[in-house]
Parts: structure tokens; sequence; C-alpha cells
């Protein structure tokens, strides 16, 4: 396997996707990869032939290769079917498929933002942004493969707080399950979190909320008897 | 009601500090910078609600000794690239006090970001907006101390973590005697410190001309209904002339607004609002607006003590609001 190859392997590149250049710097530990449908010139010197098709450029950071980062730099034709492509991303969102989802774990696992940013080596305001858009409906991590977010379970008492997977936290946060609440923290974090759920459209995006409100609920159970007594009636 | 909290002259704050508690301190920048190194976070104002009722001070302090439960508490000064992890390095269990400089960048970007912060609604954050004499606008910036190191800075955070034993937990709450009124129902497309357009019934309308027409009483607040917790927004200036209004908190989009009732006797009303039961607060503050709309000069408040301020910190950034910190268990 050659050099190209094992890179056409590890980005799971696949016909009619190709790779059109590669830059790699050592010293600041990135890779960049071009990524067309356009098969690529032995001599740049007469430049590359105009698309047959209109595309569109787009930039995204890739799941790292061992320790360089590594950014695709995709011409997209306006018709291509990218759903699914882990190499690809949305537009307007900073992460390909691959790396959204990796992240996505992390955090359901529980990790920082912070500790995200420095396994991942990138900037804290790249994740924020995706972090944002995320919990306002503008991005996405479903695809038709099988789920990876399978956020970490907290424990709170047996019996006192729902399991993350119990269908009572859906209820609260889309307002179907209204109870009396007492507690200024959780009035206004699920008054956030149902506005956010309004746009949340994906599938594990909500889940991951689901799973950030059970959350909260382990670990402030001593002060939420009043809410928790209402919500096992749901 | 709030135990250990007192205005004090500056030789008796020097021989609390001195003692080596620790303490957040509200007062006027003259006063604060008289004060001894040690450990305390501070921040400017001079006028507080004290046991004997509101008063103005510029030579006294208001200060809020802070348990100390084992565990050391830590001051700090937090800058913006800081802020947005406040709550993710507060102690698992415990609470943080944090006071923000009014005017400054700090304020207006924890007032728009905070409630997305990691692990904000999680760990207990309270606290103040740091001001001045109203005397002093535009001679004077409000500003915040540290302590430990006598740094003072009007661009920064000060912040005081706290930590607890795992049989005692911090509550935060508030006290907000406004509520929304019958009016219209006003809607915002973006979050800001200002607002031209809004929706009023889901109509599009230019926020300065509605309040004009229906002569509005802007020391009324914004109200938004948050789960059932009242949340202000109050209005700062109204200018007609170039279609603007500006808040002292910003607005959200998703949120629907009203115009508070009138609240006729704050005194009296805030005495019928105050839960039974609240007693040895920690912490506590009440606004300027409230301050100053309700004639609280000389008047108590039940005997809730603390710095009058330029904003209030319950988890996120109010407005025209009483919060308070008490240590449970």
């Amino acid at each position: 396997m050659t050099d190209i190859d094992l890179l056409y392997y590890v980005l799971e590149l696949e016909q009619p996707w190709q790779i059109l250049q590669i830059r790699d710097d050592l010293r600041s530990r990135q890779i960049d990869v071009w990524v067309g449908t356009e098969p690529p010139k032995k001599s740049w010197i007469f430049g590359r032939k105009p698309p047959a098709e209109e595309a569109r450029e787009y930039v995204w950071r890739h799941a790292n290769l061992g320790t360089m980062r590594c950014v695709v730099h995709a011409s997209i034709p306006v018709r291509a079917n990218t759903a699914n492509l882990p190499w690809c991303g949305k537009a307007d969102m900073p992460f390909t498929r691959a790396m959204a989802l990796q992240v996505a774990t992390m955090i359901s696992q529980g990790m920082s933002l912070q500790r995200v940013c420095v396994v991942l080596d990138m900037p804290v305001e790249e994740l924020w942004k995706f972090r944002r858009r995320l919990d306002s409906g503008q991005g996405g991590l479903a695809t038709d493969g099988p789920t990876a977010t399978t956020p970490a379970k907290q424990s709170g008492s047996p019996g006192l707080v729902a399991d993350p997977d119990d269908p009572v936290w859906e209820k609260l946060l889309d307002g179907s399950a209204n109870i009396d609440i007492r507690i200024l923290s959780l009035k206004l974090l699920l008054t956030k979190m149902r506005e956010q759920m309004q746009a949340i459209t994906d599938q594990e995006v909500r889940l991951l909320k689901r799973y950030e409100l059970q959350r909260y609920f382990a670990r402030n159970e001593k002060q939420l008897g009043h809410e928790l007594a209402q919500l096992r009636r749901h | 009601m709030n135990a250990n909290n007192e205005l004090l002259s500056i030789a008796d704050a020097t021989a609390r500090i001195r003692a080596g508690k620790y303490f957040s301190i509200a007062g006027d920048e003259s006063a604060l910078a008289q004060l001894p190194r040690g450990n305390w976070i501070g921040g400017t104002i001079p006028y507080f609600m004290t046991a004997a009722g509101g008063c103005t001070s510029r030579d006294q302090v208001f200060v809020t000794e802070i348990p100390a439960h084992g565990e050391t508490p830590r001051l700090r000064l937090c800058d913006l690239d800081a802020l947005p992890m406040i709550c993710h390095n507060a102690p698992d269990n415990g609470f943080t006090l944090l006071i923000l400089p009014a005017f400054s960048q700090a304020h207006e970007r924890f007032a728009h970001d905070a409630p997305n912060y990691e692990d904000m609604y999680m760990k207990p954050l309270a606290g103040w907006i740091a001001g001045i004499h109203l005397d002093d606008l535009g001679k004077r910036t409000p500003k915040v101390f540290l302590g430990e190191t006598g740094e003072m800075s009007d661009q920064v955070a000060a912040v005081i973590d706290v930590p607890l034993p795992a049989e005692k937990m911090a509550r935060i709450d508030i006290i907000n005697l406004f509520r929304q009124g019958d009016g219209d129902a006003i809607t915002f497309t973006e979050a800001g410190f200002s607002a031209e357009h809004c929706l009023v019934n889901g109509q599009p309308a230019v926020l300065s001309d509605y309040l004009t027409a229906l002569r509005i009483d802007t020391r009324l607040p914004l109200v938004a209904d948050y789960c059932g917790a009242m949340i202000n927004v109050s209005f700062k200036a109204v200018v007609p002339s170039e279609q603007r209004v500006d808040f002292y908190a910003p607005v959200f989009p998703g949120q629907v607004y009203r115009i508070a009732a009138p609240v006729h006797d704050y005194v009296t009303a805030f005495q019928e609002a105050i839960p039974s039961g609240i007693d040895g607060l920690t912490f506590s503050c009440n606004c300027i607006l409230n301050y100053l709309h309700s004639n609280l000069e000389g008047r108590r408040t039940a005997g809730v003590t603390g710095p009058i301020t330029f904003g209030e910190i319950a988890y996120q950034l109010l407005n025209q609001t009483l919060v308070y910190l008490s240590v449970e268990g």
C-alpha cells in the first residue's frame, strides 16, 4: 500500500472522490488534503482545468491523523450527494462528520470542552461555535450508520432519578410533562433547553440534551425532592 | 437575616481582614483602596441596604463574610478568556461569587454568553455588577479588587470559589416583585443590549415608537417567564430619534416579554414576598433601580442586607431583582 493509498483508506475516500493535493507541515503538525472529483494534474504549470460542473469550496477540520491535525479542503459539485461521507461536513459547520461525531462522543462521555480542545488540539472558539450550532439546531450528528454517541449515564440514587433513557426526560424537555419547579437553576436550565429543543431536529443531539438534563437531576437530587416526586408520576 | 454581613468603617473592616477570614466587600473605590491585603474580593459601589435601612456612603464598606468549611476558598481575577470556564472550574460542591465591573467587556460578554457556559446551572453562581456613585458617571469607572494582591481592574472579573463539605449545599434564589402585566407580548429576533425592531403580538413594530405611543412607564421592566421564574430586563434609555431602545441586560429571542405590572409599595410587597425560613443568608444584593424607583434610602427590606448594585447575578445577569445565597445542611 502506498502512502497515498493509505491516506485514501484512513479518510475513507472512494470513487469518484480524489485527492487533488496534499500539504503536510510537520513543524505545525498539520496535514491539509484537497479533495474533489477532478483527477490530479501531473504538472501544475498549466493550472487546473475548470471543473465541468459548478462546485462549492468547503474547509473542514477532520479527525486527527495520529498527532497531526487534518484539514479537508473539498470542492463539492452542487448536485453531489455527500450525505454520510465521513470526510465531509455540513455547510457552515467547522467539522467533518467524523470529527463532529468524535467531539460529540467525548462531550457525551463527560469530557469538558477544555479537555476536548487539548486532546484534539483545536482552539476553544472552534469548539464553542460547533456546540452553539448544535444547541441552536443548525447542525446535527445523525447518520445512516450506527450511532456512536452513547452518552455516559449519571447515576442518581436508585429509584430517585430516572435512567437517562426514560421517556420522562423527553416529556420534560418538550413541555408535555409540566411540573411545579421550586429550584431557580432548574427553571433557568429548563427554559434554555426547551428553547433549544424547539430548534433541534437531529435525534442524536436531542439524545445529548436528554442526558444533559438527567445529569443535572442526578447531580442535584438532594435539592430536587419536590420535582423528582412529580416526575415519578409521569 | 444576613449573618456576619454589615456596613463597617475602614478600621473595623481592616481588623476583620487581618483576622484572616474570607470576604466579599463592596464600597466606594476610595474606601476599598484603603483596605489591607487579605482574603477578599471587592467591587465598587457606594449604595447599601443595611439593617437600619438603605444608605449611601463613600467611607464605609459593606463586608460579607464568606464561610470557609475546611477547604480553602480560591480567590482570583478572571479575564475574558477564562470567564466562560467559570462554572467548569468551580468546586464540585460549593458555590462561586462573581463581581463584574459595569460597562466592561466582561460584563457585556457575561450577559450574552453566560446561559451557554459549560456547567452553567449545574453549579451555584451568584454575584453582582460593580458600579459607582451616580454623581461619578462619566468621571470614574466601576472596578473590582483582588485583596490578595491589591490589584484592581475595570475590565476583568473578581471571583471567589468556595468549596463546601458534602453535607452542605449552596442554594441561590431571587425575589423579584415584578410580574408580567396584562399587556402585549413582545418578542425579539436577535439578542442584544439594544433593540430597534421587535414583534408585538407577532406583528412587526419599532419598539421605541411602541413605548412612546403607549406612554409606557419605563421604570417598569420587561418581564419574561422562565418556567415560573420572572426574569427582568430593565430599560436604560429610549431614543426615538434613533428608533433605539437600550437595556441593562440583553433581551433574547425565544422569550416572550411583557411590560411589568406596577408595584405600588416596594417595602410592603417585599415583606410579603420574602419566603419564610430564610435566615443566615451568606450573600445578597439588590438593584440600584429598585433602590431609586422605590425610594429605599432609609427604608428596610425585612433585614435582607447587602450592596445595591448595577446588576445582579443568579447564574445569569438579572435586573431589578434581589439575589440571595444561602448554605444549607
